[in-house]
């Protein structure tokens, strides 16, 4: 039986191939976006803006303290409420966005605060504008404690993207969930989708693992 | 611990601030869809007989195919809408769908929050077994140490908790064939579903792994679902109904997707 | 959805979400410390002189990362009976967990031990401490202190992550929403409750996190 299982697994696979794409597709716009949010949330949290700060608190403890599930539900199905009509596509692209977007928020502002202070007040001794002290001296050096776990969250995000299928969003665990039903061979159906999300996880992993390599950093380890 | 009070109550406040905002808006549903050409009908894909993706990966079984009918008989397309159970209700509530077509029981209190329509077919639950298991009549399951496995917030899980209630229960979620695995793992002694989707699920299986017992728990109306204040689309499907039961393709669908296996050659 | 927002109703499913909570809280409970265990033991097991052991390490929590947790929690409830090992649903579940998180625990743990310099190692060498008392006395106290946030982090990503042990029958909070919506159609009410008491579990855990971490400032000034 699990040869006969195993075959009609290898005719179905090109769906398994769509619904990667579809996570790809998802995941991938989502990443870009969600770095641009999450750059210029954290840039202006460590720099401790008086309002918009906290601000970017509620929206960061709303991201991290409610399950995305409830987010991706929000932004589909309340929205509409208020005159947002998204389509499912759309939708989870924009809640997956807005959820990195958060994660994103705290790593970037923790590489700013890890930066050791006097760097700042040394450009600003030279004459350094706050634009120019961020893009020259203070985000160069972030960076190295930034992008390790950057690209962690980018793998979590991969994975935090399965969750749109709720919405219909026919990714590869949705895939899956309709595999299960015609391949009732669940370990099987959801080792596949394991491998799948393996072989894209994978690299990234190893990227971050060499980008942390490279980049340790030991501030004021003289 | 005031900071935390402060920003939940921020949240509170954004959240009554929003409900406020929330305009009902009032419109022929059924108007609506003839105008722009399209019926929109949410889905689940929980699986043969009544709504699965086949083996070519086409949506299709018997409430699936109804609704193909519909828009025909409406002259206008159909767009399938497929959510997972969570996402059901929110569809059709939030006007993304305007019908929801399911294998749902249509229980008294849904029917507080929905419309349902006349009931399409009626099914039951029944219990099943693993092959060769010692369970025959009620009397055998109802016992301290079995252990039954039900779908969440299905009507089997009433149905078993009414039946059995010496037993202990074990609410899956995922879809029926997830019983019939926790069964076959032996993570579950016996299993209670609506017939037709055992019956229709169960085919996927080795052969002769599965058992249903003669007993049938209850008779339970599967119906459509649309918005409350949907009357004149209601009452169109209504009649829907009534036609294709006379002209017989009412038959023709439940005798080839959930009183037969004649599906499973083409699909 | 939200014009009929009914309290009424949800004030009798009080009860079950505060069961649910209750699961949720305790259910996490042990797997974080199952998590703590095991990443501990992973994350020594990876700095390990060891060659093979350090593989192995690697291998654990690059498997574990580059996965869902949906495909490992099948793997442990579906997979495990065909090898002979039938575990109950909420130690199955629990174990689910603590292997999950223990991976990224482990990383977490590590990069706190590695931010301790080297030069405060010799330092503690030079004074004639032995391993486990450089680990005790200089590197952990140390370590403990940059890994509280990231911790923290984790602990609440593993809350969240709980609500997938629905899969395999067991009772916590989404349940309770899920219920209350399949039983009364009720989803704005199911699902805004159950947000609104994962972000009280938020609050708590940010609340201990603050709360250590300023006990552990004044334990040993860093």
């Amino acid at each position: 039986m699990w040869l006969y299982y195993f075959q009609q697994l290898v005719h179905t696979f090109p769906f398994f191939l769509k619904g990667l794409w579809m996570t790809v597709a998802v995941s991938g716009l989502s990443l870009i976006m969600g770095t641009m949010i999450g750059f210029t949330a954290g840039i202006v949290r460590a720099s401790r803006v008086p309002v918009l700060g906290k601000l970017l608190f509620v929206y960061v403890d709303f991201m991290r303290g409610t399950p995305f599930l409830v987010q991706v539900f929000i932004i589909f199905f309340i929205l509409p409420e208020w005159g947002l009509q998204l389509e499912a596509f759309s939708a989870a692209v924009l809640a997956l966005t807005l959820y990195a977007g958060a994660y994103i928020c705290e790593i970037v502002s923790g590489g700013i605060t890890a930066v050791p202070p006097g760097q700042s007040e040394a450009a600003k001794a030279t004459g350094l504008n706050w634009f120019q002290r961020m893009r020259h001296v203070v985000l160069p050096q972030a960076m190295k404690t930034i992008l390790p776990p950057l690209v962690g969250q980018y793998v979590l995000l991969v994975k935090d993207s399965s969750v749109v299928s709720v919405i219909g969003v026919t990714d590869v665990t949705r895939v899956g969930w309709f595999t299960v039903q015609r391949i009732p061979e669940g370990l099987m159906v959801f080792g596949l989708v394991g491998l799948l999300y393996f072989v894209v996880c994978y690299p990234l992993i190893r990227l971050a693992n060499q980008l942390e390599k490279r980049l340790r950093v030991d501030f004021g380890g003289l | 611990m005031r900071r935390w009070t402060q920003r939940l109550g921020v949240f509170a406040l954004l959240a009554v601030f929003l409900c406020g905002l929330s305009v009902p808006a009032a419109a022929d549903t059924l108007q609506e869809i003839v105008q722009r050409g399209e019926l929109r009908v949410a889905v689940q894909t929980q699986g043969p007989p009544f709504s699965f993706v086949d083996k070519n990966g086409v949506r299709t079984g018997s409430s699936v195919e109804f609704c193909k009918l519909m828009a025909q008989e409406m002259g206008v397309k159909v767009k399938f809408l497929d959510y997972d159970w969570d996402g059901l209700i929110p569809a059709l509530l939030s006007k993304k769908a305007d019908l929801l077509a399911a294998d749902m029981t249509a229980t008294l209190k849904r029917a507080l929050k929905v419309s349902f329509t006349e009931p399409f077919y009626y099914t039951g639950a029944v219990v099943f077994t693993k092959k060769g298991r010692a369970f025959k009549t009620i009397e055998d399951c109802n016992k301290e140490d079995v252990t039954i496995a039900v779908l969440l917030g299905s009507t089997g899980e009433a149905e078993a908790k009414r039946f059995f209630p010496k037993a202990k229960i074990k609410s899956y979620k995922g879809g029926g064939p997830l019983l019939i695995n926790a069964v076959l793992a032996g993570h579950a002694d016996i299993g209670v579903n609506d017939e037709t989707a055992v019956v229709g699920q169960m085919q996927e299986f080795p052969p002769n792994s599965i058992e249903i017992l003669p007993i049938r728990l209850s008779k339970q109306p599967l119906a459509f679902a649309v918005r409350p204040e949907d009357t004149h689309l209601l009452q169109w499907i209504n009649l829907f109904f009534q036609w294709v039961r006379e002209d017989g393709r009412y038959d023709q669908n439940i005798n080839y997707w959930v009183k037969s296996l004649d599906w499973k050659k083409e699909h | 959805m939200l014009e009929a927002f009914n309290f009424r109703v949800l004030l009798d499913y009080l009860p079950l979400f505060l069961k649910g909570m209750w699961a949720t809280a305790w259910l996490s409970g042990l797997s974080l410390a199952g998590a703590l265990v095991v990443g501990t033991l992973a994350c020594g097991g990876r700095l390990s002189r060891f060659r093979l052991l350090s593989a192995l390490a690697g291998a654990y929590i690059e498997a574990i990362r580059s996965t869902p947790l949906l495909a490992q929690l099948y793997f442990l409830y579906f997979g495990l009976p065909s090898l002979g090992v039938r575990l109950p649903e909420y130690q199955t579940g629990i174990l689910a967990l603590s292997l999950n998180s223990g991976a990224y625990m482990a990383e977490i743990i590590r990069a706190g031990v590695l931010s301790v310099s080297w030069g405060q190692i010799e330092a503690a060498m030079a004074y004639g401490l032995n391993y486990f008392q450089r680990m005790r006395y200089v590197v952990l106290p140390q370590a403990l202190g940059v890994t509280i946030p990231p911790l923290l982090g984790q602990a609440i990503v593993l809350v969240k992550d709980s609500a997938l042990l629905s899969l395999i029958s067991v009772f916590e909070l989404t349940r309770a929403g899920q219920i209350i919506t399949s039983e009364r159609f009720m989803p704005a009410e199911g699902f805004f409750t159950t947000a609104l008491l994962y972000l009280l579990i938020y609050y708590a855990l940010k609340a201990f996190s603050s709360w250590w971490q300023k006990r552990l400032i004044f334990v040993q000034p860093a």
